[in-house]
């Protein structure tokens, strides 16, 4: 027991140090050129191979946490969708660009854009012709139809998309008999969606992930660990969940897929990913040249000095079409009573999170974020504290505890706290669970889940519509025992119709006004107390090539862009 | 009877060859009686614990450990005098968007790039003597001393359940032996068999999102009862296995045939009889595990599986310090400090008590200071 205490004391004395040290090494901890082995710096793979120009080499990249799943029908993070842009391609895609260009809708896998008929609610396309999986297996036109089944078959937290085609909500629920309204032809590659009723977001929606083709073999459950095969220009090779996953070409894409479709090929020849919880050591890792690229923001504590030491060379800011809100669980007390939704609007203060966020957030308190169409500013609930403490006083709750959800990523933690805090301060007890992020939306998305009653979230656009902040995040039809993003159970029916209504609309100047209209109407009703829109950033290692890498407002870090400098 | 020296005044049944922990204060190696002989001059040197205490207060160095231990134990139980009368904030307020006014100067608390305000010592009053815990903006001595209630309480609280468990269980296998001895050591093997941060990370990951359930019984994930009793259990068979040990070798001696000679029942051999010759064992384990179970408290609470925030505990401060250990490091280096100096005040003197009520160690020490002299006892 002794020697054990001894151990102990000494691992403390020695964790201090280190502790110590790493402080004192301050921010230029900038591994020596002379002390970096070739494996560190890239492992030869790492600089572009000799005389290819820029072409090739070995990325390295960072994430903080392993993405939700490494599966197009299911993933519906970020996180997911940027890892798996450059493997799976839908039947129609986004360019490969920065800002409005990137929000182009192109054909991807489809020989054209849909042609819409009967009154919006027949999508008519074509299959390209000779197109391959990475593992040879030819691509048919069947393939989508199964993928959009996956969809429902997984319980994706994006089946909603697709509940509009003929005989979706009947397969959703039996899960048998496929989905009657899709009809595909092998031979000609013909895909004929029929939809129940016009859907004016339904091109942005075959734009994305959870409808890229798999092939019909591919087990109806996540797919994580062995990610189906793919028909991007990338495959991955290994996903080791939790811990990394690797991309090499797909050795079908140049001699097919690529030769016909709109999308870049790529740089390097190959990708690593790990996963590393510690972001500060990302940031060491970039500087030093150990990795070329990190999809998370360098940590709130060296945000201002790799922003200031960076930006322009290696360092760039990105904004985003995102919304970060706090939700309220409106099935359950306390958050039931529209007062004490009200009062945690009024007691939330953006201006205090701009600061837990070091400045990465921009403090707003609508739905809609700013850049997304029918976005009109409007401030219903100015910070007072006084008054959200008089509101709950007159709500009746008293005493009622309330557990508050967050993930351990800096700085949601925080913003977790200071929202715990908040509560705490008008008269709610809260209690903070704080999750690891690999996991934290799946747990929140489990309506099963005990003591759902409030939490963080956030939401980047899936597509420039707005209907994209409401259709799943606020439509009370929307709600699903798994995987749902409806996290604050809102279902108010009048609202519910205004969504499907618009949703059947093509975008124009009426309709962004009715969003307007349909975002002042949800903060009403206090569905969320949002609190900011996001700065995101992209940071590469001094032999990346910053001017050419492409941010996508969808899918952000365009993977295919990346490449050595020369 | 009682095979307590003090009590039973029966120097007859005091058994030979006991182990020297075992034998307790009133033992030597020999098993003969110390209490007259002490000395060896015909000095009246008093019963076994005015000898170890004799002792103990000639180890000035442990007894300097203790009285680090006792201020900062104090200090930490005075949290809230220095939360409502100095600093005027609790522990888990936020202070994001406040500004101190000192002087004509006014300083943010937390500035818009995201860092706090570094210690203020007594030129705000007290107010973020230690400054504010980054982004926000929590008075950081508040939250030390507040932490350090919480980790006293597991490690304390913690030691006292491993205690219990260590000497009922060491007690039933050590006495009845036979099956009851190979449940409990197996049991005992099982847990043993696992490396103690791992598994209290295990369990503290599990209990941290669920909770506690036990029947009626309902531990929220948030309690400071989940990390004290995972702490707990999984130090027990570091101690009951030694007090088995001990048990064993006990229960074989004279006074414990005698008492059986007598009528006494197992509960009363065991609690009255063999307990008491444990007692100086109990006690050394017991300081030992209060520093051993602070450690692990903080190595739990970094990894998110031991004090659940926004409650502070030392290990959770340098948790949230470590993610602002470029701008502020000092959220690190003052908690791992609090730590540091507790638990070596702890050990040193747990290692001088043990000294103290070990009979052998006055050989030890005569063999060191090169004379027969129990004054000569000095620090180890």
């Amino acid at each position: 027991m002794k020697k054990l205490s001894v151990f102990l004391t000494i691992a403390v004395l020695a964790a201090v140090m280190a502790v110590v040290l790493a402080a004192c090494g301050g921010g230029s901890s900038t591994t020596s050129p002379a002390t970096t082995t070739e494996e560190e710096a890239g492992g030869g793979g790492g600089a572009p191979a000799e005389g290819e120009g820029n072409e090739g080499g070995t990325l390295k990249g960072a994430y903080t946490s392993f993405p939700d799943y490494m599966d197009p029908q299911i993933s519906y993070t970020a996180e997911g969708w940027t890892a798996m842009r450059p493997v799976y391609v839908p039947l129609l895609t986004y360019k490969a660009a920065s800002e409005a260009e990137g929000a182009e809708i192109i054909p991807g896998l489809a020989e054209e854009l849909p042609k819409v008929t009967n009154g919006g609610k027949t999508y008519t396309m074509h299959l390209r012709k000779g197109l391959k999986y990475s593992n040879g297996e030819e691509i048919k036109a069947g393939d989508f139809k199964y993928a959009v089944e996956r969809c429902f078959l997984t319980n994706s937290g994006g089946s909603p998309f697709y509940t509009d085609i003929v005989g979706a909500e009947q397969f959703a629920k039996t899960k048998k008999g496929g989905i009657s309204g899709i009809k595909t032809n092998e031979k000609t590659g013909e895909i004929v969606i029929n939809l129940v009723k016009p859907r004016g977001t339904f091109n942005n929606e075959l734009a994305l992930m959870f409808v890229a083709p798999v092939p019909q073999s591919t087990p109806d459950e996540d797919q994580s660990a062995t990610p189906p095969p793919a028909s991007g220009p990338y495959m991955i090779t290994k996903s080791q969940p939790g811990r990394g996953w690797d991309y090499e070409r797909n050795p079908y894409w140049a001699k097919d897929n690529g030769k016909q479709i709109e999308i870049p090929a790529g740089h390097v020849d190959k990708i690593e990913i790990e996963v590393n919880r510690n972001q500060s050591t990302q940031v060491n890792d970039i500087e030093s040249g150990k990795l070329n690229w990190i999809f998370d923001p360098p940590p709130t504590d060296r945000y201002q000095e790799v922003k200031e030491k960076f930006e322009g060379t290696q360092f760039r800011l990105e904004p985003t079409i995102s919304t970060y809100y706090f939700w309220m669980n409106e099935t359950q007390e306390p958050f039931n009573n529209l007062k004490v939704r009200e009062a945690v609007n009024y007691a939330v203060d953006p201006a205090a999170l701009e600061r837990v966020y070091t400045g990465q957030i921009k403090g707003t308190q609508q739905i809609l974020p700013p850049g997304m169409p029918g976005y009109e500013k409007f401030e219903l609930f100015p910070h007072n504290v006084k008054k959200a403490k008089e509101l709950v006083a007159e709500s009746g709750v008293k005493d009622k505890e309330v557990t508050v959800w967050t993930d351990s990523e800096s700085p949601n933690n925080d913003a977790g706290t200071y929202y715990a805090g908040v509560l705490n301060e008008i008269g709610i007890k809260a209690e903070l669970k704080i999750l690891n992020p690999d996991n934290y939306f799946t747990v929140i998305g489990n309506t099963s889940t005990p003591n759902l009653d409030t939490g963080f979230a956030d939401w980047f656009e899936d597509y420039p519509h707005p209907n994209d902040f409401f259709g799943i995040l606020l439509n009370g039809e929307s709600i699903q025992s798994t995987n749902n993003q409806n996290f604050s159970q809102t279902n108010v029916p009048e609202l519910n119709e205004k969504i499907n209504k618009l949703a059947t609309e093509q975008l124009g100047p009426t309709q962004e006004k009715e969003y307007a209209e349909l975002d002042k109407a949800f903060m009403e009703q206090a569905a969320w107390a949002p609190y900011g829109t996001r700065t995101l950033s992209l940071f590469v290692s001094e032999n990346i090539n910053l001017e050419t890498a492409i941010w996508n407002p969808t899918f952000e870090t365009e993977l295919t862009s990346l490449e050595f400098k020369e | 009877m009682s095979s307590d020296p003090e009590k039973s005044g029966n120097e007859a049944v005091v058994p030979e060859g006991t182990a020297a922990f075992g034998a307790g204060p009133g033992l030597d190696s020999e098993g003969a009686r110390v209490v007259e002989a002490e000395g060896g001059d015909g000095r009246q040197t008093g019963g076994p614990w005015a000898i170890a205490w004799r002792r103990l207060r000639r180890n000035k160095f442990a007894l300097f450990a203790l009285g680090v231990f006792f201020v900062i134990l104090i200090c930490c139980l005075l949290a809230p005098v220095w939360a409502n009368h100095v600093a005027h904030t609790g522990p888990n307020t936020t202070h994001t968007l406040e500004k101190l006014h000192e002087g004509g100067e006014v300083k943010e608390v937390v500035e818009p790039s995201g860092k706090a305000i570094g210690p203020q010592w007594f030129s705000a009053g007290g107010k973020f003597f230690l400054g504010a815990d980054g982004h926000l903006g929590r008075d950081e001595m508040v939250r030390l001393l507040y932490g350090g209630r919480s980790s006293l309480f597991i490690g304390i609280v913690a030691a006292i359940i491993t205690t219990v468990l260590a000497v009922i269980l060491g007690l039933l296998a050590g006495y009845y032996s036979g099956w009851t001895d190979t449940v409990i050591s197996r049991i005992m093997d099982v847990i043993w068999a696992f490396p103690v941060v791992l598994l209290a990370i295990a369990l503290g990951i599990v209990l941290a999102v669920g909770g506690l359930e036990i029947g009626p019984i309902h531990v929220k994930s948030s309690s400071l009862w989940i990390p004290t009793l995972i702490i707990g259990v999984v130090y027990t068979p570091y101690m009951a296995r030694p007090l088995r040990g001990e048990v064993l070798a006990l229960r074989e001696k004279e006074f414990i045939e005698a008492a059986v000679a007598q009528g006494a029942g197992s509960l009363r051999i065991m609690f009255v009889e063999l307990m008491p010759n444990l007692i100086s064992t109990i006690i050394v384990f017991f300081t030992l595990n209060i520093a051993n179970n602070m450690l692990l408290e903080a190595v739990l609470s970094y990894l998110g599986a031991g004090v659940q925030p926004p409650s502070s505990s030392w290990g959770t401060m340098i948790s949230e310090g470590f993610e602002a250990l470029y701008s502020q490091p000092l959220l690190t280096i003052i908690p791992g400090t609090a730590i540091l100096l507790t638990v070596l005040s702890v050990n040193i003197f747990g290692d001088g008590l043990r000294d103290a009520l070990d009979p052998k160690s006055k050989v030890r020490f005569e063999a060191r200071a090169g004379t027969s002299d129990p004054d000569a006892i000095g620090p180890v």
